[in-house]
């Protein structure tokens, strides 16, 4: 009930109606929250958690196609200075470090003197769907569209390190974007990662869905790391630093970390006590986009469910469908798979409702793996409220 | 060059913010706090750094919670706050986006 009256009295943007027991470890994220009125540079209006550092999220029906539309992808950013332009003739990434010949590139640089590679890949906040757990974990409050997918174009972080020549026993990379704190004692939110965790298909990219990157998702480039949670897809990003030993940073070992145990799990209140390793790599998921909570379809009527699936890359086998509350589940049918393993596959479900009133939509993702998306509430809770991947749920009205 | 041709054509025309790379504003957007004892000192603090968005929507929070957070942005962000403030800061938090746990 407490979490009930948060959400109605506290969410004034993302005026929110919260479900769910606070018995469960998790139970669904909240749903319809508001759509803000006021609309962001290269956006259209999003569920607005905040103005400074912007912070928001894609309603719902979003997903109810493969590709994430640019002006509705999700923003979030850690620092409240984000430059209010970048002036293309003095942008340079550099690389630095632990390499044989620093660089310094242009966009066009970038562009014109590595191959350029493509690749379709989820971006998700480790944060997404945190709303679910109780007791209420902290940070931002997400329901589920702190996610999107975009097809991203860009130079192989390989080749350019190659270019650069990594020295012998370089073995951590840092990488660190064009915003600032308003502190300067504030730590930079800069992420590190083994040279080993960085396979070919990590890109630096300038291009998202054919179009240059918009401003808040990181123009002019920003990294991208398939099969892994956007912590580490540093935005506006700037520099690469080469190091032979691992960089004690805020942002690596105190923010973005789950327990680490079979089921990244704890007791509330324990936290300090229990060993963590950073979140990484993304749990199999699957989302419906359409119907959402608000929608009535009518008695017998051609009903075709629609939605997204996806994981850290080892591939979607099958999306599951239930539409009596989880007693029995259907197959959807999924779309061909063309867009690769690190994106979101398309899935469609018809139906026609024999029964007037309320009725639930549950889908369930399993992957090649044989990872298969658990209940809510059969999710163990953290601390940081991280890598929420519950089964999902919609409400419809039948009339 | 683009750049040169955008800004001549801005002179003439109104474009969207969509073909614009320049001075890219974020709108200010006035989240609802509410108002109570050392307010002032939330006000001149946390606003620094944040919207009052990014507070009201962490959920109701135990003390033990908001504490930690004002101890973390002084440590770990390097809030400029004295100790006295901070727990001003802390008691607002608590009361007014508490859930009535001290831990």
């Amino acid at each position: 009930m407490q979490r009930r009256d948060f959400f109605k009295k506290s969410l004034v943007v993302a005026g929110a109606a919260a479900v769910g027991s606070s018995l469960e470890a998790a139970s669904q994220p909240i749903q319809g929250q508001k759509i803000s009125e006021v609309a962001f540079p290269q956006k259209r209006p999003m569920i607005t958690y905040s103005d400074r550092p912007p912070l928001l999220e894609s309603p719902r029906n979003v997903f109810a196609q493969a590709i994430t539309p640019n002006d509705q992808f999700f923003v979030r950013w850690h620092m409240p200075e984000i430059p209010t332009h970048v002036d293309l003739k003095e942008y340079r990434l550099k690389v630095n470090g632990e390499v044989k010949n620093e660089l310094s590139l242009t966009l066009d640089q970038l562009k014109n003197e590595f191959a350029p590679i493509e690749v379709t890949a989820v971006l998700q906040c480790g944060g997404n769907g945190r709303s679910a757990f109780s007791p209420i974990a902290g940070g931002i409050q997400w329901g589920n569209g702190a996610v999107g997918n975009a097809k991203w174009k860009g130079a192989r972080l390989r080749d350019i390190l190659d270019r650069a020549g990594i020295k012998k026993g370089a073995h951590w990379i840092g990488f660190n974007g064009l915003d600032k704190a308003a502190y300067y004692k504030t730590p930079n939110f800069v992420r590190e990662m083994h040279m080993e965790e960085l396979d070919e298909n990590v890109i630096v990219a300038y291009e998202m869905n054919g179009e240059e990157l918009p401003y808040l998702n990181g123009y002019p480039v920003r990294l991208i790391i398939p099969g892994y949670y956007s912590d580490s897809w540093v935005k506006m990003l700037s520099n690469l630093t080469l190091t032979t030993d691992y960089q004690k940073l805020f942002f690596m070992d105190v923010a973005y970390r789950i327990p680490d145990n079979e089921t990244e799990s704890e007791e509330p209140g324990s936290h300090k006590k229990v060993k963590t390793k950073p979140i990484t790599t993304m749990n199999v998921k699957s989302m419906i986009g359409y119907p959402t909570n608000d929608t009535k379809v009518y008695f017998n009527s051609h009903t075709t469910v629609r939605g997204v699936a996806f994981d850290q890359g080892k591939g979607i086998k099958e999306v599951l469908v239930s539409i009596d509350n989880g007693k029995t589940w259907e197959a959807s049918i999924l779309d061909d798979g063309k867009n690769g393993l690190y994106s979101f596959r398309e899935f469609r479900y018809t139906f026609n409702p024999s029964t007037y009133g309320k009725l639930t939509i549950m889908s369930k993702a399993i992957n090649l793996a044989g990872e298969e998306q658990p209940l809510a509430q059969d999710i163990g809770w953290n601390h940081g409220g991280y890598k929420y991947n519950g089964v999902d749920s919609v409400t419809i009205e039948v009339v | 060059m683009y750049k040169y041709i955008i800004a001549a054509m801005l002179t003439l025309v109104p474009l969207s913010a969509q073909e614009v790379k320049e001075d890219m504003q974020v709108p200010y957007i006035p989240y609802e706090i509410k108002m109570g004892e050392h307010f002032d000192v939330i006000q001149a603090q946390c606003l620094i750094c944040h919207s009052f968005g990014y507070i009201i929507n962490q959920g109701p929070q135990s003390k033990g919670f908001w504490a930690g957070k004002v101890k973390k942005m002084k440590n770990a962000f390097g809030m400029d706050i004295s100790d006295a403030d901070a727990v001003m800061v802390t008691d607002y938090l608590f009361k007014h986006y508490g859930n009535g746990k001290l831990k």
